[in-house]
């Protein structure tokens, strides 16, 4: 198989990859978001003068932090229905799998959320608003990684870009596109996320900055 | 899969199991039977059998009924000393054919189960086993039903497995009302394969029509097939006389005999269930004989259909608890399933360890490769990393395994370990993690000292300020080794899933995992803050 002819078919295949590479993105944007919510209201009921809150939370933090998000996604592709008849209507809630995914990537970032706003809020409330700030390029960087992630989803069948790897070497049979295809696929994360980087370093760099001392 | 639980069985219950069954029941006399009766008067014996289900029963060019089961007919009215009559019965009518006294007995392809345990009764031990497989598409390359998660998957509507097998590996199932519609749809290309009995996906295999098409997977949810007889014949002399049979069947190897001559592929059920049925540890006793109440011991019956009251100890316990609360601890009271999930549970340990050290061990390396001098070696160190933390490790995983294993396999003949290949990619992501977190302690050092620089002796100096980070990322790797599930590592998660798939207990299994995973992530996160607690002492 010639160079050229290597190109040519990930050429050809490019829309299809860039269309699972989309629901990479949207995965991780929807775990963020859950993860998020939730892991607000956790470091705001740590931060709570209630000390039945405080403990709720930091078992809620823990457990998010101890279980692999591999292993719920497992649980929730198997044990979770893929339709749920909502009891007393008509309606029949449909849960696809990558929904079912980004609910397990969100539980990762419950504990993240909550560990850090927890540090960044206890900063705010002594003033130290540039320190309380870092948690932006974290935030950011965290959700970097979330994207690297969301690749496990192939494993509970979502047509993500992984799997869309294999389904196309799989069809074509074409063993020999296996390695440019594979670093291809690297080649769309890293297009993504290394831009990203950057720009956080920099934010991270600028707010550094402005502290008195050299915090990190 | 069922033949592989009894033969363990054997070895761990059955001298315990054969004691408390004699000892807990009175030996009851057999009931004589009504129906062996009628045969001996009448001196033939009327056996159901099939004639739409090549090769177990067919007709043949001149339209005369044959096949596997009318050769075991045939072979119980020898023991009998009668003639053989046979009347042609099919799925729907077979059980009812024996309720209304229309046939003595049935052998046409009856699967053993507890429904059908209620409305009659299944001779034991059993004479034949089916399973699920997939009748695939000739450019489909699947090994395993793992490799087929989330892909379509033509089926007929009605078949037990269709649900279970659609949740355990998360299949894309298109349903058909019936198994023609469903094939022609898999000569379309509307699915990658065909959901079916084992056995009926050989039979068209043999066929001119399905020529290239194939049925590489493992029968799955295996069930055994058994010669049905009336309800009210329970316990009686001709249950005997056809387990005697059966029994005998097995042990001689005439059923092996009887498959070979039919053209079916070797059953794996046959072979071990004959293993097993031959099997004496002790000179002149074999394990399968029938205990003083006419029951065979416990070792050697169909293992889901034993109550609690059938066998001790351990194993009674678990099932006791199943039928109070329909949990299936399998991986507590089966010696097999208890030792599939340990090996699991220690070959995670072992990836988490190695993970651990690969990943410090690459981390250190790489943060003091960056801080060298030499302009080209510190770039080419950090391209490395970015490019290990902006990649996905499960697409390096397939990577090196697939693409990467397949020329090395081309080239030399030697194929890569794929532990090996899981904890170089999850080391090398987690790696430049640590790599990142010491290079940015070290940047922090230079604004207070302005000449530092990273070398092994100075590295101890960065413990206090680069700690956290590592060590959370040293978490991290830890919760991702079931990544190395994908490439065929029989870890944890893999062996939960085979063990779910065995035994349907899937609820069992995954909250089992979910714990598991629970312990060992505390335990890592005790033991890499008593390393950093060191580490800070051996500081100051």
């Amino acid at each position: 198989m010639s160079l050229q002819e290597v190109f040519s078919a990930l050429l050809a295949w490019t829309p299809y990859l860039l269309g699972g590479f989309v629901w990479n993105i949207t995965i991780a944007v929807a775990a963020m978001l859950i993860g998020t919510s939730v892991g607000v209201l956790l470091a705001w009921m740590r931060a709570s003068s209630k000390p039945w809150a405080t403990r709720a939370s930091l078992i809620a933090t823990a457990l998010s932090r101890n279980v692999p998000t591999i292993v719920f996604q497992f649980y929730l592709a198997v044990m979770l229905p893929s339709e749920l008849a909502l009891p007393g209507t008509a309606w029949v809630l449909v849960i696809p799998a990558w929904v079912k995914a980004s609910l397990a990537l969100s539980m990762a970032v419950v504990g993240f959320t909550s560990d850090n706003l927890h540090l960044a809020l206890t900063q705010w409330r002594k003033k130290n608003h540039t320190t309380a700030l870092l948690f932006v390029p974290s935030w950011t960087s965290y959700a970097l990684i979330i994207v690297i992630a969301s690749s496990t989803a192939s494993i509970i069948g979502v047509s993500e870009l992984v799997s869309r790897c294999n389904a196309v070497i799989n069809a074509t049979g074409n063993t020999r596109l296996m390695i440019p295809m594979y670093l291809y696929a690297g080649f769309f994360f890293l297009a993504f996320c290394y831009p990203l980087t950057l720009v956080m370093r920099q934010l991270r760099k600028t707010l550094s900055r402005r502290l008195p001392t050299g915090n990190l | 899969m069922t033949a592989i639980t009894a033969s363990q069985v054997s070895t761990a219950s059955s001298a315990s199991s054969v004691t408390t069954v004699s000892t807990v029941m009175i030996a009851t006399p057999l009931r004589s039977s009504d129906a062996l009766d009628l045969i001996r008067k009448r001196g033939t014996v009327v056996v159901g059998v099939k004639t739409d289900y090549p090769p177990f029963g067919r007709l043949d060019a001149s339209g005369n009924p044959e096949g596997f089961e009318h050769d075991l007919a045939q072979d119980i009215a020898r023991r009998l000393g009668v003639t053989l009559t046979k009347v042609s019965v099919t799925g729907a009518n077979r059980l009812q054919k024996l309720e209304e006294g229309a046939v003595d007995m049935v052998i046409a392809t009856t699967g053993d189960t507890g429904e059908r345990r209620r409305i009659a009764t299944m001779v034991e031990p059993n004479y034949y086993a089916s399973g699920v497989t997939l009748l695939m598409r000739p450019e489909q390359k699947a090994q395993a039903w793992t490799d087929i998660r989330g892909q379509r998957v033509c089926a007929a509507q009605g078949s037990y497995f269709n649900r279970p097998m659609g949740q355990r590996y998360l299949l894309d199932l298109v349903m058909f009302n019936n198994a023609r519609d469903a094939k022609l749809a898999l000569r379309d290309g509307r699915c990658i394969g065909f959901l079916f009995d084992n056995t009926a996906v050989q039979g068209d295999l043999a066929l001119p029509e399905w020529a290239g098409y194939k049925a590489p997977l493992a029968p799955a949810m295996t069930v055994p097939w058994a010669i049905a007889i009336a309800r009210r014949e329970q316990g009686t002399l001709l249950e005997k006389m056809l387990g005697d049979a059966v029994a005998d069947w097995h042990r001689t190897g005439f059923l092996i005999q009887r498959e070979k001559a039919w053209g079916l592929p070797p059953a794996r059920f046959l072979q071990d269930t004959q293993k097993l049925w031959l099997s004496s540890p002790v000179p002149g006793q074999t394990v399968c004989s029938r205990t003083a109440d006419g029951q065979w011991p416990s070792a050697c019956r169909n293992p889901v259909f034993l109550t609690s009251g059938d066998v001790g100890g351990l194993r009674s316990l678990g099932l006791r608890w199943r039928e109070l609360t329909g949990m299936d601890l399998t991986i507590v009271y089966d010696s097999y399933d208890r030792s599939r999930f340990l090996a699991g549970l220690l070959q995670t340990v072992v990836l988490m360890l190695l993970c651990t050290i690969g990943s410090l061990s690459l981390g250190v390396l790489g943060a003091l490769l960056a801080e060298v001098r030499v302009f080209a070696v510190s770039q080419i160190a950090t391209a490395l990393s970015v490019y290990a933390r902006m990649t996905p490790p499960l697409l390096q995983m397939y990577l090196l395994f697939f693409g990467a294993g397949a020329w090395v396999w081309a080239t030399f003949g030697v194929s890569i370990s794929p532990l090996a290949v899981a904890v170089w990619c999850l080391s090398y992501y987690t790696g430049a993690s640590v790599m990142a977190a010491l290079v940015e302690t070290a940047n922090h050092q230079r604004l207070a000292q302005p000449d530092f620089r990273l070398r092994l002796g100075t590295l101890r100096t960065l413990v206090d300020l680069s700690s956290g980070p590592v060590t959370a990322a040293l978490v991290n790797v830890s919760k991702a080794t079931m990544m190395a599930s994908v490439i065929s590592v029989p870890e944890l998660l893999a062996t939960a899933t085979a063990i779910m798939s065995d035994n349907g207990n899937i609820g069992v299994m995954m909250n089992a995992l979910l714990l598991a995973f629970l312990v060992l992530i505390a335990v890592t996160v005790r033991l890499l803050a008593w390393a950093e607690r060191r580490l800070h002492q051996g500081e100051h």
